[in-house]
């Protein structure tokens, strides 16, 4: 009885917690604020990449790939993929750093 | 006087510092390659990797006995100079000197002119149309201007110091590793050459461009330098450039000074 009255609470509990989070908080971090600020970090990233001819190959394909599967309403996957690219420019951005002393080791 | 006569000796001392880096780094560029590839004679090179890879050289003078699968193209591109009246422009009014006088460094403009370049403008003023930069009628009348300076040497000066500003950011993007595999030119055309990439040789960085623009077989047809450089990076997974930017035109003016002194061939078939 005790373990049964235990479980119930504990159900309840988490239960309340779950439904006081406001409707905007997405488990999977697939909200439209987190697409929002993903893809803009992404394309921030990759304009400055692109500036000083340093841009990776495919971060513009998966920028626009994003956009259309948050269009699509697939927040989750648009999020990933929106966060892939950023990393790409982080990446990137750290490559240029490095550019800028490149010669030959002969 | 005395003023005209110190501006005139510094002048001519920072001529001479910028000619002795780049005959430096050719120097170091040519040793490397002695080291890696000691059986490679240095007239040799213009034959890329057909020089180092006795197989390859076998089949590549199979193709050149027979009729080379560019000659249509080349010949073609004879008969569009005079067609679309390059002739008329003073740059490519003596083609064989337009290709050895290709790249250099334009005091005017402060910024590198290369054969592509120059033809694309002369194409402009004569016909009022836009010329692509990569395949196709570029290629095909760059071929053909090169053939007709089959023999000479390459000869890129590097004097001034805004040429030798150009040649320095041509080679830092030479150097620089870039895109998702994070690899440089170097990478592969001069810490490698010679290596197998996958069932390929990498061709050696020294001699690249006396046999520009190339018939690849890859592509099934000719193609300028710029439109080789656009496939590296995209091979390297970088963003490619567009042909004849200014970070393309001074890499070539880099590439090209690495291989003075070898002579431009005709020989234009690459795998």
């Amino acid at each position: 009885m005790k373990k049964v009255l235990l479980t119930t609470l504990t159900l309840c509990a988490l239960t309340v917690q779950a439904n006081s989070l406001d409707s905007s908080h997405n488990w999977n971090n697939g909200s439209s604020d987190a697409f929002k600020s993903a893809i803009k970090a992404a394309e921030t990233g990759y304009k400055a990449n692109l500036a000083v001819n340093m841009a990776w190959r495919d971060t513009g394909k998966m920028i626009k790939k994003a956009k259309e599967l948050y269009k699509a309403g697939k927040n989750a996957a648009a999020v990933a993929l929106a966060n892939k690219a950023h990393k790409q420019t982080i990446n990137a951005t750290e490559q240029t750093a490095l550019a800028k002393t490149a010669g030959p080791r002969l | 006087m005395k003023k005209l006569i110190t501006t005139v000796a510094g002048l001519g001392l920072l001529i001479n510092v910028a000619s002795a880096d780049v005959a430096s780094d050719q120097k170091a560029f040519i040793n490397h390659f002695k080291t890696i590839l000691p059986n490679v004679e240095f007239a040799n090179y213009t034959n890329g990797v057909y020089a180092i890879d006795q197989d390859s050289r076998e089949q590549f003078e199979e193709i050149l006995d027979g009729i080379p699968p560019y000659e249509e193209a080349v010949e073609k591109g004879g008969k569009e100079y005079l067609k679309f009246g390059l002739n008329k422009c003073t740059s490519l009014k003596d083609p064989a000197a337009a290709r050895v006088k290709h790249p250099y460094f334009d005091e005017a403009t402060q910024q590198v002119v290369t054969l592509e370049s120059a033809i694309k403008k002369c194409y402009q003023q004569q016909t009022g149309k836009k010329l692509g930069s990569k395949k196709g009628k570029i290629a095909r009348i760059s071929a053909w201007i090169s053939d007709q300076a089959v023999g000479q040497k390459i000869n890129v000066k590097v004097e001034s110091a805004g040429a030798k500003a150009a040649y320095e950011q041509g080679k830092a993007f030479f150097y620089a590793k870039r895109g998702q595999f994070n690899m440089s030119c170097a990478d592969c055309h001069v810490y490698n050459a010679g290596k197998k990439a996958r069932a390929d040789i990498l061709s050696p960085a020294l001699g690249h461009t006396t046999h520009v623009p190339m018939y690849r077989a890859k592509w099934a047809g000719m193609g300028t330098l710029h439109r080789r450089y656009g496939g590296c990076l995209k091979n390297m997974r970088a963003k490619p450039l567009k042909a004849q930017t200014e970070a393309f035109r001074n890499m070539e003016f880099f590439h090209q000074a690495m291989s003075n002194g070898l002579e431009i061939t005709a020989d234009r078939y690459r795998k």
